[in-house]
């Protein structure tokens, strides 16, 4: 991978008060990367996270997402440019069915205007092709069965995977998990790497995951970022991580 | 959808009603008629948008003393005062959107909403010069391109006309990747920012539209009743408006329509029995709250199927 980073992450800063959040934290993804953020509780990764996805404003450093910063731009523009998340604990519309989630995904691909729709034009061919492109993703995902069930009354797992087809809807070069395992059971979880495997590896998104589940990471993540106390205590891939005195320690627990 | 089409013969089988209506039941009409857009604008914002903003009452009033106004002051036809009309309701939603903007949500925003309404109503009290004070103000008679509109019969004509390009504009916005950025707003706000929907100006937008068709409404109680006081937009009023879009069904267009007409109806019923009119009232909003919580539409959405608005929530 020797072209330039598709997102690239240079002494990111964040404090709330007097607390350092992240501090003076630095990394580069590149496309097709899957790249894993870890660390204990509170060490600063969904902090990151939300700097990177415009939820939260750093306070000092740049993050660069192919070639344009986007420190400061909100999570609406972040979203438009292509860096699209899910959230750790649902972040679906409860009360709208799978298929309506992902057509709010493929918001900014409806073709229809405000003054039009006032005027008299009709935004249903717009509509019906917007429709027709959010059956296809659900089928592609093989959940197309559950697209006209609402998504509150859908099981974890399925819940997780409308999440993932509304973020991928706009076919974004990159792609932020929050925790995406969390209450998934085994052959969920087991979906879940094969997804975001083929995400990376075939379709060649960079994918920026925050997990616990620390046997996913390392089935899936090319490169293991641990961060500890807001710092970024290793940059590895998952084996070397594995073996990491500083990451033992982080885990463990130091003075 | 299907089956929708057959909505538009509603309208035309209104047109002949006024042959069998009195005086007094066509002006009920009228009134029931003026509460449709008024519901509708209150119901995409508390509805739709899911935010709890009171100040539907401050764009009634707005649109109002516009037409009023604009008839008095300066001699318009009244025909020529909707537009302005709906552009100041518009205007004052989009004010009342303000603090939703600045992230004051639920009890807050409540109150803060609804302190607008109740500036709204001190402004008509005060500015004697234009609104005539609490006493009000006589709204000449309306004309439509040289005709007159004096009669109920024939306001009921125009109103209707009116009604239905608000209620086909509305459930175009409400069927577009508009009306879904509501629901999505109403649903998770962070989460919707997140799929790359503005939504700062998508609360605006809803307020603002809104506004306007409620605005549109009171320049249609300007000509009805003929005459604006100030009491006509306090917190009693709002009660009545609210409970439009509580017994009608929230989220719904068909809600506002539905409660527009009962709200305005069950008082006539039992006019014969004071007092009873407000119990009756009372007895029917906690009867739907507690049966029916999405509201009498979702009686109609479970009768027939063309009933069931897209994005109708049971």
């Amino acid at each position: 991978m020797t072209d330039a980073p598709l997102l690239s992450v240079r002494d990111v800063t964040v404090r709330f008060g007097g607390l350092v959040a992240v501090d003076a934290v630095s990394f580069d993804l590149h496309a097709g990367e899957i790249c894993a953020l870890i660390g204990p509780n509170g060490a600063g990764k969904t902090t990151l996270f939300n700097a990177v996805a415009g939820n939260v404003v750093a306070d000092g450093g740049n993050i660069r997402f192919r070639g344009e910063e986007i420190a400061g731009l909100t999570p609406h523009e972040i979203s438009a440019r292509g860096a699209r998340r899910t959230f750790q604990n649902g972040g679906l519309f409860p009360e709208l069915t799978a298929l309506e989630n992902v057509l709010v995904g493929l918001h900014a691909q409806v073709a229809s205007s405000f003054l039009g729709l006032l005027l008299g034009r009709r935004s249903a061919v717009a509509e019906a092709s917007a429709t027709a492109r959010a059956r296809e993703l659900l089928s592609t995902m093989g959940i197309a069965s559950i697209a006209e069930r609402k998504t509150g009354a859908l099981s974890g797992g399925q819940q997780r995977m409308v999440e993932i087809v509304r973020a991928l809807a706009t076919n974004p070069p990159l792609l932020l998990l929050d925790e995406p395992a969390v209450g998934l059971a085994p052959a969920a979880r087991q979906r879940l790497a094969d997804v975001i495997r083929d995400l990376a590896h075939r379709r060649g998104i960079g994918i920026l995951l925050i997990e616990h589940a620390i046997e996913l990471v390392m089935s899936v993540a090319d490169r293991v970022i641990v961060l500890n106390d807001g710092r970024k205590v290793a940059d590895a891939p998952p084996e070397q991580v594995r073996a990491d005195r500083a990451v033992l320690e982080a885990y463990l627990g130091h003075a | 959808m299907k089956g929708r089409r057959a909505f538009w013969l509603l309208p035309l089988a209104l047109l002949p009603v006024p042959l069998l209506l009195n005086p007094y039941q066509q002006y009920v009409l009228n009134t029931a008629l003026l509460y449709v857009p008024v519901g509708i604008g209150f119901n995409l914002v508390v509805g739709n948008l899911g935010l709890l903003a009171f100040s539907n009452v401050a764009y009634f009033g707005l649109g109002a003393y516009t037409s009023g106004v604009l008839m008095v002051q300066i001699g318009l036809p009244w025909w020529l005062t909707v537009i302005p009309a709906a552009l100041m309701g518009g205007a004052g939603g989009a004010i009342a959107s303000i603090p939703a903007l600045r992230g004051v949500r639920l009890f807050y925003l409540a109150i803060m909403t609804l302190a607008f309404g109740e500036l709204m109503r001190w402004t008509y009290i005060r500015w004697e010069s234009l609104t005539g004070g609490s006493m009000g103000m006589a709204v000449p008679t309306a004309t439509l391109f040289g005709w007159a509109l004096d009669t109920d019969r024939r306001r009921f004509y125009v109103f209707l006309a009116l009604v239905v390009l608000i209620v086909a504009i509305t459930d175009r916005l409400l069927r577009s990747r508009f009306g879904r950025a509501f629901l999505a707003i109403k649903d998770n706000e962070i989460a919707a920012a997140a799929m790359g929907i503005p939504t700062d100006r998508y609360i605006v937008l809803a307020f603002a539209w809104g506004g306007a068709v409620v605005g549109v409404g009171g320049a249609m109680l300007a000509i009805s009743v003929g005459h604006l006081t100030p009491v006509s937009f306090d917190l009693t009023e709002l009660i009545r408006q609210f409970a439009i879009i509580m017994v009608g069904g929230l989220a719904s267009l068909a809600g506002a329509i539905v409660g527009a007409v009962i709200i305005t109806a069950a008082p006539q019923v039992f006019i014969s029995f004071p007092g009873f009119d407000e119990l009756v009232f009372g007895l029917l909003i906690v009867l739907v709250i507690l049966f029916l919580p999405r509201g009498l539409a979702s009686l109609l959405a479970r009768l027939h199927p063309a009933f069931v608005e897209r994005y109708y929530r049971d």
